[in-house]
């Protein structure tokens, strides 16, 4: 629960060659030419997994008060929740729903 | 307050227990900052998901209009500052003002190569008239809402932009306040919390690097 | 984590002496303008922001009669059309954005919160007075955007056409986005406060339900806000640069922008309903001498509010061109949000089975609640049905329904919270017999004006019109009949509550016999609330002890404190 813990140094450097090493992967699969909606997929994987560790290691989440990552994993969801129901109304527009 | 003997004791205010009670307030309270912060984000990524969900080959004909590698180096330059602001704290913690002076000025330097090099993109395209929305002239992107792409590239960038600008400020606020003595392993609130807000600022770039620079 | 072991034989207790009244408090303490301007106490930025928001309801509720006037008769009377825009768009972004939404959380809830929970202030004081004057500084754009040239897109400002008209809507937008970072900022406030600074022993069971309701709200606030700042960035961006992402002559979707509004715009609607429902929970059990019947259910039923709030936003979007799809499930997920609020109902009714109830003025208030917010609910329900829907869109049916919700709910619990911790926070006790008499004629008034809307609405009278046909006249004319009867009500509450306060009988600290900690403290409260750590280990509602046996621990003077306060323990216990 405490907020202030000492991150080691090694773990800080660790952290900054695995997100530059993920950032050679992200550059390297665009080159790969992933076919149409599975590039997306692994560009938002590769992000997200950098986001993850910048979050866990250098902003501390790891060591730290776990009600804070619960306030990020709620800010996510509600984010999710506004790009799900709102790609509900954009992706089927033009559809109509016979059985009405 | 007057009274309170220590340097660490005089850094409490009055409605607060202790000062584990403050520190753990104010990261509370920051995490909620940073909240508001992805879903402000978070409403520029909803308008460029549905954009894109509508218009897959725009996306793909104008990110070629993006330059990779600058954007490959700028996601270096943030990773990079993102771990020396991390050693700032880290010095603070372990009470080495000295250190927390020079890592906070490797992040303003690498913060400032970030905005360099977003000049020299964003001139790059000034000059051959890709502009936001109405004002778009170029001609090279055969797509009726190319200028729509362009939107929301400048907005999310800018936005981010402003951002790291912002960071800068705040940075520079502190090594004033570093160089008056302010921080120690005792009381180094400020350095932490700019520090979780320049890590956002990181990861929000994470994001936008591929989603924008790398679309094929 | 911060709060220390407790030894109950140790425990200093302090019965709790019913008559204290302090010569030295919160209101004293300090004087002159600078005092006030530059406080970080909670309890005068509350005050404030009180003084503010009747303010601007006294301004909103001048321009509603102004509009009701207008359409006293079919054809124009007053003012021309442009004008009758501009005045009920004004009504709307005012009452919206600067009274409603920080009515209850901003005014009652500074005050309220740091005292209920036995704390000293909330989390970040400063950061409290900033907001008040983040909040000043975009009510002196709305206000400037008035002067200049008020715009007439409704409060809404939906696109294309707020990209065209008048340029009074970048000034109007941007007090908009900046009264918005003062939600924020409130809202942070709250929840760190709420999470980190209970009194010893103030477990999350024993948090007043006034608590909870705040707690749903500033879930809501910080979640929803950040979303109107980027719509309204980017309205204010399309104004300027012409983006064009919103508008359909560059390629962009406006219906995208009407995503992005409600997106906020309906969980804002329970920004203004929820904090409604913690004043109505503390007034009903006080009133009724009875523990709260179903404590969880309310506190989680607001919660669950929240959440559900935030998935309905579509069901303002019906007949906006959205598709079929996201429309019957926002449909359906709209009936939702009855349940957590008919929860609430039947709790509180079942509070009151059985309890000596006592017709007070804010109880008068609250049961006056009862009645209007479930018939604006209930007409609320019928309007999340699509095909009712598509035939009320956009009458005066909508109008009755979000009047009896916002004004029947909101404005009557704001009401009962200000009659119920007026005491409290003067010192002073008002007129009972007078609050009973503007109780009964703003129920008459509000009834007479807004019934009416609800027949008209369902016969086809279309909303936002300066004219009618005349069929719809009698109604018309009972509406602005019942509007002059509302205002008189306010006068009355206006003319009292200012008597109140210079001639006003003296308050004890407890002239409701309530059981939570702002009670506790003496009226009006300390500078700093409480003189001592108060440690709870009785619940906010119980009525079954009597009160004269109601005790409250004190752990220790604070040495923080820095006045030389000694612990004033009247009896303690060894």
């Amino acid at each position: 629960m405490s907020g202030h813990h000492i991150i080691p140094l090694k773990v800080l450097l660790n952290t900054t060659i695995a997100l530059l090493a993920l950032t050679i992967v992200t550059v390297g699969v665009f080159y790969l030419d992933i076919p149409a909606p599975f590039d997306v997929v692994v560009a938002i994987i590769l992000a997200s997994s950098k986001a993850t560790i910048v979050a866990m290691f250098f902003m501390g989440l790891y060591y730290d008060d776990k009600f804070n990552t619960i306030v990020l994993i709620f800010s996510l969801i509600f984010l999710l929740v506004f790009v799900g129901i709102t790609l509900l109304d954009t992706l089927f527009r033009d559809s109509t729903m016979a059985i009405w | 307050m007057a009274q309170a003997s220590s340097i660490n004791k005089s850094r409490v205010q009055h409605h607060f227990m202790n000062a584990e009670q403050q520190f753990s307030s104010s990261k509370l309270g920051m995490w909620l900052f940073l909240f508001t912060e992805i879903m402000f984000f978070g409403g520029l990524f909803v308008a460029y998901i549905i954009y894109r969900s509508w218009n897959p080959e725009l996306f793909t004909m104008a990110a070629t209009q993006l330059d990779t590698m600058l954007g490959a180096v700028n996601t270096v330059v943030l990773i990079g500052s993102s771990l020396t602001i991390a050693l700032a704290i880290r010095s603070a913690q372990l009470n080495d003002t000295k250190k927390i002076f020079y890592y906070l000025l490797s992040t303003i330097a690498l913060a400032t190569v970030f905005l360099v090099i977003k000049y020299f993109e964003y001139t790059a395209k000034f000059d051959v008239g890709i502009l936001p929305g109405a004002m778009y002239t170029f001609e090279g992107i055969d797509h009726p809402k190319a200028n729509i792409f362009f939107s929301i590239y400048y907005m999310m960038t800018g936005l981010h932009g402003l951002h790291v600008l912002i960071g800068i400020g705040l940075m520079l606020w502190l090594l004033v306040r570093v160089k008056a003595g302010d921080y120690s392993s005792e009381y180094y609130t400020p350095v932490e919390m700019t520090g979780l807000y320049w890590h956002i600022v990181d990861i929000i770039w994470i994001f936008l690097f591929p989603l924008m620079y790398l679309i094929d | 984590m911060e709060q220390a072991s407790l030894n109950a034989k140790k425990l200093k207790v302090r019965y709790f002496d019913i008559d204290e009244n302090p010569s030295e408090h919160y209101l004293n303490a300090e004087k002159g303008l600078k005092s006030w301007l530059l406080t970080v106490d909670h309890k005068r930025i509350g005050l404030m922001y009180l003084a503010s928001v009747i303010l601007f309801f006294f301004v909103g509720g001048v321009l509603a009669v102004v509009l009701r006037t207008e359409l006293f008769t079919p054809t124009e009377n007053l003012m021309n059309a442009d004008t009758y825009n501009r005045i009920f768009t004004l009504h709307g972004a005012i009452m919206v954005f600067l009274f409603i939404i920080p009515s209850i959380p901003a005014a009652l809830g500074n005050f309220l919160l740091p005292m209920m929970l036995g704390a000293k202030d909330v989390a970040f004081p400063r950061l409290n007075l900033a907001s008040f004057y983040i909040y000043s500084v975009g009510a002196i754009f709305a206000l400037i955007s008035l002067a200049v040239n008020p715009i007439d897109t409704g409060w809404t400002f939906y696109t294309p056409y707020s990209i065209q008209t008048g340029s009074a809507v970048i000034l109007i937008t941007l007090g908009v986005f900046i009264m918005g970072f003062s939600s924020i900022l409130t809202g942070m406030n709250f929840i760190v406060t709420i999470h980190k600074l209970r009194a010893p022993g103030l477990t999350w069971g024993k948090l007043p339900l006034f608590i909870w309701a705040m707690y749903a709200t500033s879930i809501i606030q910080v979640l929803a806000t950040p979303v109107l700042a980027i719509t309204l960035g980017l309205l204010i961006m399309e104004r300027f640069l012409g983006i064009g992402i919103f508008d359909p002559a560059l390629g962009g979707d406006p219906v995208l922008y009407q995503h992005f509004f409600w997106f906020y715009s309906h969980p804002a609607v329970y920004i203004m309903i929820v904090p409604a429902f913690g004043v109505i929970s503390e007034v009903i059990s006080t009133f009724s001498r009875k523990t709260i019947f179903g404590y969880w259910a309310i506190a989680m039923s607001s919660l669950a509010i929240a959440f559900i709030g935030s998935l309905v936003w579509g069901h303002h979007m019906f007949v906006s061109g959205q598709s079929e799809l996201s429309t019957v499930v926002f449909s359906f997920l709209t009936f939702f949000v009855g349940i957590p609020t008919g929860i609430k109902i039947f709790n509180w009714l079942a509070t009151m089975y059985k309890g000596s109830i006592d017709m007070k003025t804010p109880m008068l208030y609250a049961m006056i609640f009862l009645f209007l917010f479930t018939i604006g609910g209930v007409t609320g329900i019928m309007l999340g049905a699509i095909s009712v829907n598509v035939h009320l869109h956009d009458t005066y049916y909508v109008v009755a329904h979000f009047h009896y919700v916002m004004m029947g709910g909101t404005v009557m619990a704001f009401l009962a919270g200000i009659h119920f911790w007026w005491p409290k926070m003067t010192g002073k006790m008002y007129s009972e017999f007078w609050g009973r008499i503007a109780a009964v004629i703003i129920f008459i008034g509000f009834n007479v004006t807004f019934l009416p809307q609800f027949i008209m609405g369902s016969q086809g009278m279309p909303r936002r019109y300066f004219n009618y046909i005349e069929q719809f006249q009698s109604m018309h004319q009972l509406s602005t009949i019942g509007s002059y009867l509302l205002g008189i009500g306010f006068l009355i509450i206006g003319a009292y509550l200012l008597h109140s306060l210079f001639r006003g009988e003296k308050a004890s600290s407890n002239p409701f016999g309530s059981r939570t900690l702002d009670w506790m403290t003496s009226s009006p409260p300390a500078h700093h609330n409480f003189n001592y750590t108060p440690v709870v280990y009785n619940g906010p509602y119980d009525f079954h002890k009597p009160i004269a046996d109601f005790t409250i621990g004190i752990a220790g003077s604070d040495e923080h404190h820095g006045h030389g306060e000694t612990v004033k323990a009247d009896k303690a216990e060894a």
